[in-house]
């Protein structure tokens, strides 16, 4: 059974009209217009337990709306959602026990005490039994590289060092579900990757079902293996990370530095996009022709001077997808 | 049991952070307590050049005067910083935070949020009303002693039903300023005996906004008067059950606005 169960679920908003100038000003006061704008339309989703679901789209698809409906903050215009058999706008802090949350930038953590005592009070929250608490604390603070800040105060903290209290507090009461909005917005690489490194970790040794917004497509690729794409408002893609990259991300590159300025490649299957002096790049659909192939037809007639052969990037394919908003 | 210890927990975490900024902190306590005091001494003042205000005496109206403001500052110390807050937490999506936690979301911020500044005025009041009850030769008995913490509680009820009534708004009304204008105001139109003002004032806060069961009514009982305008003398006794009757509408109030609570955008 899912842990997670989205069935056509749709979230509408109303929002004032605000007319033009004085007079539109007046008449709003008198009668106010309102305008239905839909978030989230008729979606539907499965997730199973301990799955790494990567949410992607565009600012404004309706991401967030619908991490907030899965945490029982919005209540959906209609449709039924059931986290863990639940439905949580219903039984919202029954649910609430059962999940961690953490929003972007927004701290969970009291500024101006170190994070143990914010760790002493979840504990509390929660009801977390003593054993488990100091298991997963020691556990976190190792996994998290945080012995060395530990007890400082929170502002003190860097932004890195942040997220990584805030994530370790929300998984405190080992919740079956962690909704991650943009964790690793902001950060250096460094510590982008501690935070990827402990999320794929949690999820291995607790099972904890993962659900990640980003715009950050490494993300993506490092820690999740399942994508659901959603814009307007409508899911347009998903299904298996490694199905998503199998069906879209063909166009593999290879750039090449030749000697002699009048290189040709004659083969069809290879296509020049741009040529930069002696350096020419070249595109090929790897079900047309193997990277073996492509690169023997390249140096067959003409001398290379350096060679760089590039994965296509995920990250273009989705951009592709949001400019032209085509449908998969 | 377990909400006793997690309360605990809060004030402990509360403190903490207070003692990081605690010359800030010791100076408003005091500054506050010097604001009330001086209004104390000023009413004092007034009536004492008067001689009784309306058949009050003014250690009589210094008694009325410091039950509004502890059963103010009662429910100001659970509510005031959340009610004062609603509005921008709302607005900035903060409000989002609230409802991920596994508790009431009403509990939950009144635990999160008490404002200890309000300690000092209830110390404050607590003494005027010792002070008073000594100056009046009035002998509490025990029973009369339990009845005056009751009807305080009532009368925080009352209150901390304000709060709620005045803020709920802002789940619909971006720039709520209901708690300002009405609340503030209207609080102190019972500094002084509503006797004073004509009928349809004290109708309005005897019925509509009855805040005369505050301290106008259970002062009746308390210093034995018999000022009950056109009203029943059993008003003198319902302040108890006027505050939890008010407080449940409050929180029903309460619970049809977090229904409509939309979030922000992100």
């Amino acid at each position: 059974m899912p842990i997670i169960e989205i069935n056509n679920v749709t979230k509408n908003f109303k929002i004032n009209k605000i007319q033009k100038g004085f007079s539109g000003a007046i008449k709003s006061l008198l009668s106010r217009e309102y305008e239905i704008k839909r978030a989230v339309d008729n979606i539907s989703i499965s997730i199973e337990k301990g799955e790494l679901v990567g949410f992607i789209g565009p600012n404004g698809a309706g991401k967030s709306t619908t991490i907030k409906m899965l945490c029982g903050i919005l209540v959906p215009s209609s449709g039924q959602i059931l986290v863990d058999g639940r439905d949580p706008s219903v039984e919202r802090a029954r649910n609430a026990l059962n999940i961690g949350v953490v929003f972007g930038q927004r701290s969970q953590l009291y500024w101006d005490l170190p994070m143990d005592e914010t760790f002493d009070l979840y504990k509390k929250m929660y009801r977390i039994e003593d054993k488990r608490f100091k298991r997963n604390v020691e556990f976190y603070v190792d996994l998290l590289d945080m012995h060395e800040f530990f007890r400082r105060p929170v502002k003190q903290l860097s932004l890195g060092q942040k997220m990584r209290a805030n994530i370790a507090v929300a998984l405190l009461h080992d919740p079956e579900i962690i909704y991650l909005d943009e964790p690793t917005i902001g950060l250096d690489i460094v510590a982008k990757d501690k935070i990827r490194h402990f999320i794929r970790e949690i999820n291995k040794e607790k099972k904890t079902t993962v659900i990640l917004t980003t715009h950050d497509m490494d993300d993506i690729e490092n820690i999740c293996n399942k994508l659901v794409m959603i814009d307007k408002g409508k899911i347009i893609y998903d299904g298996m990370l490694s199905e998503f990259k199998r069906t879209y991300c063909h166009d593999n590159v290879i750039i090449v530095d030749f000697q002699d300025l009048n290189s040709v490649i004659e083969d069809s299957r290879l296509k020049v996009v741009k040529v930069e002096g002696n350096r020419k790049t070249i595109i090929y659909d790897k079900q047309d022709i193997s990277s073996g192939e492509a690169i023997s037809l390249v140096t067959r007639n003409n001398i290379v001077k350096d060679l760089m052969l590039k994965e296509p990037e995920i990250e273009d394919v989705i951009k592709k997808i949001y400019e032209k908003n085509m449908s998969l | 049991m377990h909400y006793l210890s997690l309360y605990l927990e809060f004030i402990k975490i509360n403190l903490y952070s207070m003692i990081q900024y605690r010359v800030a902190y010791i100076t408003s306590m005091l500054a506050q307590a010097l604001d009330y005091g001086v209004s104390f001494i000023l009413i004092w003042v007034m009536i004492y050049r008067f001689g009784t205000l309306n058949g009050w005496l003014p250690y009589e109206v210094m008694f009325l005067y410091a039950l509004s403001l502890c059963s103010y500052a009662i429910a100001g110390f659970f509510l005031h910083i959340t009610m004062s807050n609603l509005s921008s937490m709302i607005l900035n999506g903060e409000f989002d935070e609230v409802l991920t936690k596994p508790m009431n979301p009403l509990l939950y911020l009144a635990s999160r949020n008490f404002s200890p500044g309000y300690v000092s005025h209830i110390a404050l009041s607590v003494a005027i009303m010792a002070v008073s009850f000594v100056n009046l030769g009035i002998k509490l008995t025990p029973y009369k002693i339990i009845f005056l913490c009751i009807c305080i509680l009532g009368a925080a009820l009352i209150q901390g039903a304000a709060f709620l009534f005045t803020s709920v708004p802002s789940f619909w009304i971006t720039q709520n300023r209901l708690k300002q204008i009405l609340f503030h105001q209207l609080r102190t139109f019972i500094d002084y005996p509503i006797s004073l003002y004509n009928q349809f004032v004290q109708i309005i806060l005897t019925l509509i906004i009855p805040y005369a069961f505050i301290n106008f009514y259970p002062a009746q009982y308390f210093l034995g008067k018999q000022d009950f305008l056109m009203f029943n003398q059993s008003f003198q006794y319902l302040t108890p059950l006027i505050g939890l009757v008010l407080f449940i509408l409050a929180y029903k109030f309460w619970n049809y606005g977090l229904r409509h609570y939309k979030s922000t955008g992100t």
